[in-house]
């Protein structure tokens, strides 16, 4: 049996305007849209100290009744507990292939976000630390910035990319989106009919890096290529984010309609 | 609860004891005689000076050109000699009186020989410390007397059951006037508060100017800390998990101290008062808070050698400026074996989820009567370092509406206070710290207070 979803479920992540960056925000988004595929309403809180807050370090988490789940895996399982799925409908093989495009965004795209953002010099200077450390004083907005630098830098060797330039880096967006795209296809969804994770995970990221300022548009043009993958997140943007409003506003139509029909 | 900036005060080599008084000088028929002549110091010797600059040794020894006769000779070098060796620069110092030889002497001249040893250039040490309930290994190496003047280098290293941290520290005092001192320290404290689920690493750089004026002790101290705060364990409050993350303190404190007591562990007789505020914010940072406190102590020696004591302590904390909360590292916090008797480690007032907040404001206060152990077993040895204890604590803690006016304020403190009776043995490990096994009886519980009823043990150097 289902378990209730409280009302007061709440979503963090850091402040939208002045703070976070393009990898949470992305993450970030992905969750959001993803609760409300599952029709789970959630507020957004946002505050300076999300990254802190969270359990594992990562943003976003949400806090439902007393329980604190940070990161799109573990939420998706987390509300699987609760009854809500949204992969359900798969078969094995479908599941399998879904995650691993999953991971191929997580290797990939997200990957290459934090790549653009820790590791170009210029988006460091102009964008990152100023926005990562502007809710601190000084020194401690330098001391943070640049030990969160050195933490990503360090992870970059980890897995091979600290090698890689910025067109090396741009290369591989362009390979994933040229996969995901071949995948979508002319569907509606990536498993067709309905959404699953693999849609909300790909809508965070793709429509983040379309509407994102950085420096130069050559991120967003790799995106911009695939018209299919646009279409995808304009399709998702619509309906599950303006969804309300269109809602509402209709209500309010056909109220109208049946008083004046009076 | 706040943590201790490294390195920590604490007896240094070549400390008095605390039981060093006066040698006083039995009068004997033959010296009537001497004591009555007059006597001009002509010289004063130094031997075993190495590094150490003259201009300081000039200003402790001074007094003693000032004698009149021999009695006050040997008075006036016996005070030197301590003076000497607070400076912590000598491992020995020897005073020799000796009449007057050559040329120059005068039929009544002395001659006043200071023998000394200094201390090496570079001194290790090892000690255990106890603090408030936890114990800890500290490593530290010293320079003693580095430019000369009784400037000294200290760093120490401090792995402990709950925290680990290291510090260096740089002190220099006034010559002539050893009272008057500043040091320099960088520090990183590390300290876990399982009472509150919450971890914290301060890192830290302090400038400390202590003054003395008249009979009080001042210490003026501009601190600058980076704080990060963390949850102990998954199950920690979301009050708690909504403080984690990094702050910036800058606050400049001064505290007050006038201490007559004979001593700073059980002590016989004597008050102490101790008044501490601090200001944040207004010299960087993103913290503001006023925080004033006090802590007071007076005893009194009884008939059959037992001591009465009594002990209040107050505080109050005033966040300044429009960011509304304060996280819980600064606030107050109130109970266990240490503060009020009887209630768990720092577990009165309010909490979420078992988690303990501390408080804006608090008092607290206790009686204490010490009486030597029934029957005296021991007496004149070990047995002297215990003592039978029946004491009363009371205190409250809360978070202050800063709207209504101090009136309020004052019903909120008087209203469910916390106290408890109970009676126990004390040991004392000499001027350092001190032990308790305590029966106590908790009354006044607050729900949400954890109690600790029975038996309690408790060890540290500042008891309620």
């Amino acid at each position: 049996a289902a378990e209730p979803w409280p009302e007061n479920a709440a979503l963090y992540q850091q402040l939208k305007e002045e703070q976070i960056l393009l990898s949470d925000n992305a993450s970030s988004l992905a969750v959001q849209a993803f609760l409300q595929m599952c029709n789970l309403p959630i507020r957004v809180i946002c505050r300076a100290n999300a990254e802190y807050m969270s359990p594992s370090g990562k943003v976003p988490f949400i806090h439902v009744g007393n329980q604190v789940v940070s990161e799109l895996g573990p939420i998706v399982q987390f509300v699987k507990a609760k009854g809500h799925s949204l992969s359900d409908g798969l078969d094995e093989v479908q599941k399998a292939e879904m995650k691993a495009y999953m991971e191929l965004v997580n290797n990939m795209l997200l990957t290459a976000e934090l790549y653009l953002q820790w590791c170009d010099d210029v988006t460091v200077e102009e964008i990152t630390h100023p926005r990562y450390g502007s809710p601190y004083p000084w020194p401690l907005n330098r001391i943070l910035s640049y030990q969160k630098q050195w933490e990503v830098k360090r992870k970059m060797k980890a897995i091979g990319w600290a090698g890689k330039t910025l067109e090396q880096v741009l290369e591989d967006v362009d390979q994933c989106c040229h996969a995901l795209s071949q995948r979508l296809g002319t569907q509606p969804y990536f498993f067709n009919k309905q959404p699953t994770e693999l849609d909300a995970l790909v809508f965070g990221h793709l429509f983040t890096i379309l509407t994102t300022q950085l420096i130069t548009d050559e991120l967003s043009e790799k995106v911009k290529n695939y018209s299919n993958l646009t279409a995808f997140c304009r399709r998702i943007e619509q309906q599950y984010f303006e969804g309300q409003e269109k809602d509402s506003s209709a209500l309010a139509a056909r109220s109208a309609k049946r008083s004046s029909m009076r | 609860q706040s943590l201790e900036p490294l390195p920590m005060p604490g007896p240094d080599f070549g400390a008095l004891g605390e039981e060093a008084e006066l040698v006083e000088v039995e009068p004997e028929s033959k010296q009537e005689i001497l004591e009555n002549k007059d006597v001009v110091v002509q010289h004063v010797h130094f031997d075993g000076l190495g590094r150490t600059k003259d201009d300081i040794i000039m200003c402790e020894i001074a007094d003693v050109f000032k004698a009149k006769n021999l009695i006050d000779v040997m008075r006036k070098s016996h005070e030197a000699r301590e003076k000497l060796l607070r400076l912590g620069i000598f491992r020995q110092v020897d005073v020799l009186i000796d009449t007057c030889q050559g040329d120059d002497a005068l039929p009544n001249g002395l001659d006043v020989t200071f023998e000394v040893t200094e201390l090496r250039r570079l001194t290790g040490s090892y000690n255990t410390m106890v603090g408030n309930n936890e114990g800890s290994m500290v490593l530290g190496i010293k320079f003693p007397n580095l430019f000369g003047r009784a400037e000294k280098v200290t760093f120490q290293f401090s792995y402990g059951t709950k925290e680990t941290s290291y510090g260096l520290s740089f002190f220099k005092p006034q010559p002539g006037n050893f009272e008057r001192n500043f040091s320099v320290n960088v520090y990183k404290v590390t300290g876990q508060f399982p009472w509150s689920s919450l971890r914290e690493t301060d890192r830290g750089v302090s400038t400390e100017l202590n003054f003395p004026i008249w009979k009080t002790n001042h210490t003026l101290k501009w601190e600058g800390v980076w704080r990060e705060l963390g949850c102990l364990a998954r199950t920690a409050s979301f009050s708690v998990r909504e403080e984690s993350g990094h702050s910036l303190k800058s606050s400049i404190s001064h505290a007050m101290v006038i201490d007559s007591r004979n001593s700073s562990i059980l002590p016989k007789r004597g008050a102490l008062l101790k008044i501490n505020q601090e200001l944040a914010g207004y010299t960087g940072g993103d913290v503001s808070f006023l925080k004033e406190d006090f802590e007071f102590q007076l005893n009194k020696q009884l008939i059959f050698d037992s001591v009465i004591s009594a002990s209040l302590w107050g505080g109050m904390l005033v966040p300044i400026g429009d960011k509304p909360s304060i996280s819980y590292n600064c606030m107050f916090y109130l109970g266990g074996p240490t503060s009020v008797r009887g209630f768990s480690m720092y577990s009165i007032g309010p909490q979420s989820e078992g988690d303990y907040l501390g408080g804006e404001a608090f008092w607290a206060g206790g009686v204490h009567l010490y009486t030597p152990l029934p029957f005296r077993p021991g007496r004149g040895g070990f047995g002297d370092l215990f003592r039978t204890h029946f004491f009363l604590n009371a205190g409250n803690l809360c978070n202050l509406n800063y709207g209504d006016g101090p009136r309020a304020h004052l019903q909120r403190l008087a209203e469910c206070i916390r106290w408890s009776y109970g009676a126990g043995i004390v040991l004392r490990l000499g001027n350092i710290a001190r032990l308790e096994l305590n029966y106590c009886f908790p009354m006044g519980v607050q729900a949400g207070d954890r109690i600790c009823d029975g038996v309690q043990f408790g060890a540290g150097i500042r008891f309620l």
